[in-house]
């Protein structure tokens, strides 16, 4: 029978699984994502709102000149939920005023990407995996 | 020692036992025949006769759900519930088990639906018997009682850390009104002992990860770990049963037998029917057949070994199912006595039989024609069946 020699064995294991907290920092599950957001830092308000909502914690801050600001994604752990793009109030700023423009537009913030106008204006894009390796550089 | 006789009945006698143990946590849902320990035990809760903390919640998934919280958080934890009030907790039974939490449980044992029924069958119990609990059967209001004492002892030794559950018969037991011997609470508590829980998840200063997900690379080692406690269980259930009985006077062991040492016809049962075998054999004795009872306390860990070793001398062997498993081939009682048996290498003729679903009454006269059937089968008159159903209407 062939095991792993860097695993512990039945005998070594902890009781009931009790183990050190934190232990999802070593799991990385960026590898889960099928879309990818990308943050705009140019538009970006520094509201917080995507921190707040950030199931996976996977939006970092850092001091910025008024106080915390948001950094890039954490790509370790961001598995690509779509709920920044869908929560940002300057998504949805840009999205209601397409939408006022033209009436026939459909979808929400997330899948407005590649809409005209509103790539430029969003804070926060999500797009396919090839677009964001090809355009904007993220594996 | 200075006991005190009473009258109680097996819901009473779970209660007071409760009551003496002391537990810091207990959540519980009603569910009949079970309803009245949790109803006695919160008249305790109310007059300050104990410090427990009892949670109401809404159901029997919240209380199991609510005692694995209690548990983590090294509170000393106990249930009770029955029929579907088990089944419902059935998923967050094998969550308890699986990160070895030691709750405590009184199982009143009651037919499931449908048809919806109230009475007393092992359905309830059997069908939780792959959950990872330890289970106890009680014949009488005594050993409910007393099992309910020694379980947190099992439960929380640091060899076994795993639930178990302490089950009597509804209605039979747990509404039949019994002689109780009690032993002093300062005693009881002195052999309960004081529970040192190996982590709690409230230590703010040592956080940990309890119920962490296991894929592919430990679940199996997981598996093993429990699978080894409930081996040491064994042992420690013994040891157990022997230090109570030092202390209270009755010994407990996993099987008891009945007049089984030079018996041709042995019949294995569970629970109350234990003591109406008990009735049969000596009326049997009397007309000189010479029947014996192997009676199994404990289901879970399985004691197939010691099983084997008193069937072994027997002519004819009756297994006796009060639970039907739909497998066509036999209740899981007598399915489990005649793996036990294969292994042991020991190749005795047997029959079983199902008997009891949903509180149908088991008479002495019933019992006393299995073993007829024993004996006839013995003499190769008959050939032994299996599932074959007790005090049918044909």
């Amino acid at each position: 029978m062939t095991t792993k020699p860097n695993l512990k064995t039945w005998r070594d294991i902890p009781v009931g699984g009790v183990l050190e907290s934190g232990t999802s920092e070593h799991f990385h599950t960026g590898g889960w994502r099928s879309k990818v957001p990308v943050w705009q830092k140019k538009n970006c308000i520094q509201c917080l709102t995507c921190w707040a909502f950030c199931p996976d914690n996977a939006i970092k801050l850092v001091d910025g000149a008024k106080g915390k600001e948001r950094a890039e994604f954490d790509y370790d752990f961001c598995k690509g939920c779509g709920i920044c793009p869908e929560e940002c109030p300057q998504n949805n700023k840009i999205f209601k005023e397409l939408k006022a423009k033209d009436a026939n537009l459909k979808g929400s913030p997330s899948t407005a990407t590649g809409t005209p106008g509103f790539d430029e204006k969003a804070a926060i894009l999500f797009v396919g995996l090839k677009e964001a390796k090809d355009k904007y550089n993220i594996k | 020692m200075e006991k005190t006789i009473t009258a109680r009945t097996g819901n009473e006698a779970m209660a007071e036992a409760m009551r003496q143990i002391n537990p810091d946590v207990c959540a519980a849902y009603p569910i009949t025949p079970a309803t009245e320990i949790m109803q006695i035990f919160a008249g305790f809760v109310n007059d300050g006769r104990v410090k427990t903390n009892l949670i109401t919640v809404e159901s029997e998934h919240s209380a199991m759900s609510a005692c694995v919280g209690s548990a983590a958080a090294g509170a000393r934890t106990m249930t009770a519930t029955s029929s579907q009030g088990l089944a419902l907790m059935h998923e967050i039974l094998f969550i308890a088990s699986g990160i070895r939490l030691p709750i405590v449980m009184a199982d009143v044992n009651r037919a499931l639906s449908a048809p919806i029924n109230i009475h007393c069958d092992h359905s309830d119990t059997m069908a939780e018997r792959d959950s990872g609990w330890i289970q106890i059967f009680s014949e009488n209001t005594q050993e409910a009682y007393d099992s309910m004492l020694q379980a947190n002892r099992i439960a929380e030794h640091k060899d076994v850390i795993t639930p178990v559950m302490v089950t009597t018969d509804g209605f039979i037991i747990s509404h039949g009104m019994e002689r109780l011997e009690m032993y002093p609470d300062a005693e009881v508590q002195k052999f309960v002992g004081e529970y040192k829980p190996q982590y709690t998840v409230l230590d703010v200063d040592h956080p940990i990860t309890v119920g962490s997900l296991v894929l592919t690379d430990y679940y199996l080692e997981y598996k093993k770990a429990q699978h080894e406690a409930m081996k040491a269980a064994k042992r420690v259930i013994l040891e157990v049963g022997k230090e109570f009985g030092k202390t209270f006077g009755r010994e407990y062991g996993l099987i008891e037998t009945y007049k089984a040492d030079d018996a041709d016809f042995i019949l294995v049962a569970m629970g109350s029917t234990a003591g109406t075998a008990k009735a049969a054999i000596e009326e049997l004795r009397q007309e000189g057949i010479k029947a014996g009872l192997l009676k199994i306390r404990v289901f879970r860990p399985f004691p197939a070994e010691e099983i084997a070793a008193v069937l072994t001398k027997a002519k004819a062997v009756a297994v006796l199912d009060r639970c039907e498993s739909m497998s066509n081939q036999a209740g899981p009682v007598a399915t489990e006595v005649k793996a036990g048996l294969y292994d042991a290498g020991v190749k005795v003729p047997l029959a079983s039989y199902i008997y009891g679903l949903g509180g149908r009454e088991i008479y002495i006269e019933d019992i006393k024609n299995v073993y007829r059937e024993l004996k006839n089968i013995a003499e190769g008159k008959l050939k032994p069946e299996q599932a074959k159903y007790i005090g049918l209407k044909e």
